[in-house]
């Protein structure tokens, strides 16, 4: 029974885990002004399933994260960061949370 | 067509009540972005604009501009409708360069002559820039039955930090303005601050007679 206890308690977190939030990492040519970067937000933040945006000029990045169970296709990231006048080098997946992502940065820098 | 002209005026006259001075800014910001920007420039130039982009590479809007000159007692004031179109742009891993371009028409009157004229405007700007570095040089042309006049601006600015997305951006301008069109003579030097943070940017400084020059510009 005990066991049988911790499996369900085993199969609940590893079903919470796939429908968690995702967070995406793109590469982005010209970021270096962000008075006109607030439009790659403004684009990013209509998308529905987008749970927050992160835009970094240092290392030239723009991260995502999605509500639970939701994503932003790649071509469609691709062409937001297009339509709003820059360049993606690469789009990944990443396996940290947005906030790891943000904290991650704020070290960089010191 | 005098009508529509006195009411182009009247609707830019308004605007330009709302903003103020003009600004070596790019003209486009960002897509689906309102940009209203104004400038005081060191009383020989005052002017206003209000822009809608649809896309990164396109605006449209209208704005006022008055000129007084320092050589004679001569005015003008032109309220206009104008486009502007980002013509080339080259994202860098480091920088960013564009180049930008735009035509308008507007109605001028001026107290060299009587009534309306109307007045066509083409220009352009090309632009570099790091989070260290900042050089524009712009040309901006009006021409009308009654007169023809050119302002060609440089800058060249240097950021004493790397400003990121989120902080204050500091920005220390060298500017160089020619005037034609018995406008003012002489190139007009200016150094000036330009502070950005978020959606706000604002710009002051003196020329190098000692007389002020500010610009301001929303992003929203």
């Amino acid at each position: 029974m005990k066991s049988q206890n911790l499996i369900a308690v085993a199969i609940a977190l590893c079903a919470t885990t796939v429908a968690s939030a995702a967070t995406i990492e793109m590469d982005v040519n010209g970021l270096v002004c962000a008075f006109c970067a607030q439009g790659i937000e403004k684009k990013l933040r209509a998308y529905p399933a987008t749970s927050d945006v992160v835009v970094s000029l240092e290392e030239h990045l723009v991260a995502v994260s999605t509500k639970d169970g939701q994503d932003i296709a790649d071509d469609e990231l691709r062409h937001a960061l297009t339509d709003a006048g820059y360049t993606v080098n690469g789009i990944r997946r990443a396996d940290e949370s947005l906030d790891a992502v943000r904290k991650r940065l704020d070290e960089a820098k010191h | 067509m005098s009508g529509l002209l006195r009411a182009l005026r009247g609707a830019c006259a308004a605007l330009a009540l709302i903003l103020a001075a003009p600004v070596e800014a790019k003209p486009i910001a960002f897509a689906n972005g309102t940009t209203v920007m104004a400038e005081y420039g060191a009383g020989t130039m005052l002017e206003a604009q209000a822009f809608y982009a649809p896309t990164y590479w396109l605006s449209a809007g209208g704005g006022a501009v008055r000129f007084d000159s320092d050589i004679t007692d001569r005015t003008r004031d032109i309220a206009y409708v104008r486009v502007n179109y980002l013509a080339k742009r080259w994202n860098l891993p480091a920088a960013q360069a564009n180049v930008f371009l735009w035509g308008g028409i507007g109605s001028a009157t001026g107290n060299t002559f009587d009534g309306n004229r109307l007045a066509r405007n083409v220009g352009a700007q090309a632009d570099y820039e790091t989070r260290r570095l900042y050089a524009s040089v712009k040309s901006d042309l009006w021409e009308s039955p009654e007169f023809s006049q050119r302002v060609d601006t440089m800058q060249l600015g240097i950021a004493p930090y790397a400003h990121d997305y989120s902080t204050l951006a500091t920005w220390f301008v060298v500017q160089a303005r020619d005037y034609t069109g018995q406008i003012r003579r002489g190139v007009e030097w200016a150094a000036l601050v330009r502070l950005f943070k978020g959606g706000a940017w604002v710009e002051a400084g003196l020329t190098a007679d000692g007389k002020p020059q500010v610009m301001a510009m929303f992003n929203f």
